[in-house]
């Protein structure tokens, strides 16, 4: 799922990934919702509001709305920034694994902020609104990057304008039997199927799981951080294994 | 202008408006300040946005009724938020019990009692003197009440004046 990089990427590596993060995307931003009245991962309908707080003149609400779209900013540019300033330092599933980690961390700290210490201040709740803008865009910023932009697991404004075009180039024949093109759209039908589902999920875990909704996200991001430990651990025991076949047949 | 330099005008732009955000946010008066005082309600309006005017008006005397049935115990007269988190009405010597939250970008007003959401109303406007909070219902008809109020010194100098 992260090890790979943009064209050597399979359909199955970025569905895998498209899934995944789209549901915890989905999570993520009901929960928060519910818990904080503010969306997260909801970026274009936060550059209407900022425009609208600042024609009314609320100065201290456009100026909220302003931070969480440059902490969305900010967790976007960190990903790709850590992605191509890691290359030849350090292996490219670590480089990949890193956003991954830290929205784990920011997503953990939101969960044990609201269990332990959260008091229903308005700057606590900005703070945290933050950290999973943050987040989110340490998850956009990195799905986008390591698959060449094809998977963006939260922009659905752009998602669904590119399942319309596909869905209107399918009204010609030729384009029904172009297998790119119905990959295409098998990933992005997952990505939108499995963000509402996270969502709903989001919604229904919150009555039964209050912040542990959270958790599970954190949950949900480790096994895509680990997935491919995993792959690359049973990889190196293969080859050893050969190895250890080969070589005493050589001699 | 070669483009290190405008690479370099992108996080100069970035910081600033990072920075400039920050500051707004911890110098300005943030709503959770700014409601705390005693408010006088000054109006309850009800704007339905399903029924045409006509049939609005005849609807009007009898929603009315039915809707403040229903939000009673939030027409407090005065309403006084206090900092330490709780609403109580001033014109009643009765304590409301109630608390007051303030939630999003500071465009929600949440109140509860005993932890238990009672209320949520949306802010549409609040500045020193003046307090709009918006209400969707949704009996009979869906639409929202609007309640305005204004600060208690503003409307005492008001009534002196008079």
């Amino acid at each position: 799922m992260l090890r790979k990089y943009s064209n050597h990427r399979t359909q199955s590596d970025n569905i895998k990934l498209g899934a995944l993060t789209a549901f915890s995307a989905g999570m993520v931003n009901v929960a928060s919702v519910t818990v904080f009245f503010a969306f997260t991962s909801n970026i274009t309908g936060y550059y209407a509001v900022l425009a609208q707080e600042l024609s009314k003149g609320n100065w201290y609400q456009g100026a909220v709305v302003l931070l969480w779209i440059l902490l969305f900013f900010i967790g976007s540019f960190l990903s790709n920034f850590v992605i191509i300033q890691g290359k030849g330092r350090w292996s490219q599933y670590i480089s990949h694994a890193i956003p991954v980690i830290l929205e784990f961390l920011s997503i953990l700290f939101v969960g044990l902020y609201l269990d332990f210490f959260y008091e229903n201040s308005l700057k606590e709740t900005e703070i945290l609104v933050g950290a999973l803008a943050f987040a989110m865009g340490l998850q956009n910023g990195l799905t986008a990057s390591i698959s060449n932009s094809v998977v963006k697991t939260t922009h659905l404004t752009g998602l669904t304008t590119d399942l319309a075009i596909l869905v209107s180039m399918f009204s010609k024949r030729e384009n029904r039997r172009n297998q790119a093109l119905v990959d295409k759209f098998h990933l992005l039908l997952t990505i939108m199927l499995t963000y509402v589902a996270g969502g709903l999920f989001g919604g229904l875990g919150y009555l039964y799981l209050e912040n542990g909704t959270f958790y599970l996200t954190c949950a949900i991001l480790l096994i895509i951080a680990l997935y491919d430990f995993y792959k690359i651990g049973r990889i190196k025991r293969i080859f050893e294994r050969r190895n250890r076949e080969v070589v005493p047949a050589s001699y | 202008m070669s483009r290190d330099v405008l690479v370099n005008l992108n996080y100069l732009l970035v910081a600033i408006l990072l920075i400039g955000a920050s500051i707004v946010v911890m110098h300005f008066e943030s709503p959770e300040r700014l409601i705390q005082g005693e408010w006088v309600e000054t109006a309850w309006r009800l704007e339905k946005d399903n029924v045409s005017s006509t049939a609005g008006e005849q609807l009007q005397a009898g929603l009315r009724k039915e809707i403040l049935q229903n939000v009673e115990n939030l027409h407090l007269g005065v309403w006084r938020f206090d900092e330490d988190g709780t609403l109580q009405s001033a014109t009643t010597a009765q304590k409301s019990e109630m608390e007051w939250i303030i939630k999003g970008r500071g465009h929600v007003l949440e109140l509860r009692r005993a932890g238990k959401t009672v209320e949520s109303f949306q802010i549409q406007q609040i500045s020193k003197d003046r307090l709009v909070l918006h209400l969707n219902f949704d009996l009979q008809v869906k639409g929202i009440i609007e309640i305005v109020l204004e600060r208690k010194e503003r409307t005492d100098q008001y009534a002196k004046k008079i």
